[in-house]
């Protein structure tokens, strides 16, 4: 899916959060946004998945605007994981991840062998086959922020959005991941705080003070002008062996 | 999972509670004061629905066809309706101890009820059943501004004290629709109405007769039936209203129609029964319990629980102390209250 966001303003409470924002993603591309603490990625995302309204500005699905859309068409194509999610209901994973063919179900239109298929499909997506009749609230962090990614999965969505999905989650799962994410055909638009798993991505929004203050490649995005400037941090690129760039971290400023 | 309930097939589960609740129904007309034998109600009933012309004595005819049989049909219909108001609520509001009246909802159906049948609001055109309606809307509207004023708008990220501001606001919004029942009784009403008011105020199923039956029993099948409609949607909340909206719920619309029902059901039983309490907040627990928390199975298991639960309420009722006949609301606080409280300290612990 195709997203094109145009002079995005949003509010939240009154206060303006969001301003000026315009970039766009092209299908199967995956979109890391980054900036430092209240700097307006989540409230980005939230807009990006019709939770949110736009004070001004537009965003564009293929050519639609996503405020035309019927919430129901909406869920189709867009899945959000959340940062915070939890319930205090008696849920299993099963149930959890059930939870995200909601859209696809009509009052009087029963589960089919197909809903079943995309349920197993993101347990097995997530590694958490096996699981499937553990309760939630006896699932570890970690193991929750992969419910809930499978929930969004799921949901067979054409873009994923997801606010960083890697916490809670310890190194092993952190790649796995990543990996996982990245592996997928669908366009995604990835929340981050860590910057060298940003590095990861396709493409890189640096968000600052709710403006777009850099967009485009990772390493030509977060030179060390834009780490200091947001991030208050010195910082230098470095080639691993592998041959990946990755970021060291010298000190705050 | 956790036990067999969860993988009942669903035809025997429908025959097994279709049973369930004519059992109560047949043990609710037969238990009573005066113990008549099933035989005699069997014949009772085939008399009057099919006139198989049995010969039964007139009197303990009139007993069971007048006066047990109807208040054993509205104790079942107001049960199940009780019941799924509070499956209702909690799930909207994700909050283990919502129930309508903790929340006030039944306070404000009181008042509503009262200001139509003894102040004369609406000079005899509006019945006590919209009078009841329009209360615990109110009742709902004055509980939700004070929850969201004590929880500082939380919302759902403080479940803890977002759970807390509902029910504090229940108790001061119940307090205050009550002290304005007792001044509109205090005005308007005399020495004997004032007496049966009070007692019909706890809960009372004593005046029951057929033409309470239809509206009560009409308002909870419709209230089942679009709770079933809407149990995705209801699903969808497990999350909150974000994760429900993502999912591809109207939750403006969910939550605006789901509240009409709530409030409609809330307003029709109380107007034929009194506030009885504890009876949403009790029965969608012990379901959950045996059938999980997806509305599939816990909306319609929430309607037989209830119905089952306040027939049998109601037998006790009548026979617990001799000669007298206690309100039922005694009864339902009697198991409610205990169920309250174990639900808080679990919820502490969590």
């Amino acid at each position: 899916m195709n997203v094109e966001i145009r002079t995005l303003n949003a509010r939240v409470h009154r206060v303006p959060l969001l301003h000026d924002i315009s970039f766009s993603v092209n299908r199967g591309e995956c979109l890391g946004l980054v900036g430092p603490n209240g700097s307006g990625k989540s409230t980005l995302l939230r807009c990006l998945a019709g939770l949110h309204p736009l004070q001004s500005g537009s965003i564009m699905l293929d050519g639609v605007p996503l405020g035309t859309m019927r919430a129901q068409t909406r869920a189709r194509k867009i899945a959000l994981v959340e940062q915070h999610s939890d319930t205090s209901e008696r849920l299993s994973v099963r149930d959890t991840i059930e939870l995200g063919r909601t859209p696809f179900l009509l009052p009087l239109r029963g589960w089919s062998p197909d809903d079943d298929r995309q349920v197993e499909r993101a347990l097995e997506a997530v590694d958490l086959q096996g699981f499937d009749h553990r309760l939630w609230h006896t699932l570890s962090g970690g193991e929750r922020q992969r419910a809930h990614i499978a929930r969004a999965l799921a949901q067979t969505p054409e873009l994923l959005l997801l606010d960083e999905p890697t916490n809670h989650l310890d190194i092993h799962h952190q790649l796995g991941l990543l990996n996982l994410l990245g592996a997928l055909p669908i366009t995604r638009v990835i929340a981050l705080h860590d910057l060298n798993q940003a590095l990861r991505c396709d493409k890189l929004a640096v968000i600052d003070h709710g403006r777009l203050v850099g967009f485009g490649q990772p390493a030509e995005v977060l030179d060390e002008g834009c780490l200091r400037q947001v991030f208050g941090v010195e910082a230098s690129h470095e080639t691993g062996r592998d041959g990946a760039l990755r970021l060291h971290f010298h000190r705050a400023l | 999972m956790m036990n067999s309930l969860y993988h009942f097939p669903r035809l025997t589960a429908g025959i097994a509670a279709l049973c369930l609740i004519l059992c109560a129904i047949v043990f609710g007309t037969v238990v009573g004061e005066t113990a008549l034998p099933l035989v005699t109600v069997g014949q009772t009933l085939a008399n009057h629905l099919w006139h198989a012309g049995y010969q039964v004595d007139r009197i303990e005819a009139g007993i069971i066809w007048s006066y047990r049989l109807p208040r054993a049909l509205v104790a079942g219909a107001c049960g199940a309706g009780l019941s799924l108001t509070g499956v209702v609520l909690q799930a909207l509001l994700r909050n283990p101890l919502a129930d309508p009246y903790l929340m006030g909802l039944s306070a404000g159906a009181s008042t509503g009820a009262v200001l139509v049948s003894v102040a004369g609001l609406g000079g005899g055109l509006v019945t006590m059943s919209a009078g009841a309606l329009c209360g615990a809307l109110s009742a709902f509207g004055v509980v939700a501004v004070l929850a969201h004023a004590v929880s500082g708008g939380s919302g759902g990220g403080r479940a803890a004290q977002a759970a807390s501001a509902i029910i504090l606001a229940g108790i001061a919004g119940s307090q205050m629709f009550n002290a304005l029942t007792a001044f509109i009784i205090a005005r308007s009403a005399n020495a004997e109405q004032s007496r049966s008011i009070m007692f019909w105020l706890m809960g009372n199923m004593s005046g029951v007769r057929w033409n309470d039956v239809g509206p009560c029993v009409v308002v909870s099948l419709v209230g089942t039936a679009l709770c079933l409609w809407h149990r995705r949607g209801l699903d969808a909340f497990s999350f909150g209203a974000d994760s429900a909206a993502s999912l591809g719920v109207n939750v403006r619309a969910l939550r605006g129609i789901l509240i009409t029902i709530t409030a409609i059901m809330v307003g029709v039983l109380v107007s034929k029964v009194g506030a009885i309490g504890f009876v949403g907040l009790v029965i969608p627990h012990a379901m959950r319990f045996l059938v999980g928390p997806r509305h599939t199975k816990l909306v319609p298991a929430a309607a037989v629980g209830g119905a089952v639960f306040l027939i049998l309420a109601d037998v006790i009722s009548r026979i617990i102390v001799p000669g007298q006949v206690l309100p039922i609301g005694v009864i339902t606080a009697l198991v409610g209250a205990p169920a309250f409280a174990i639900i808080l300290i679990r919820g502490a612990r969590r």
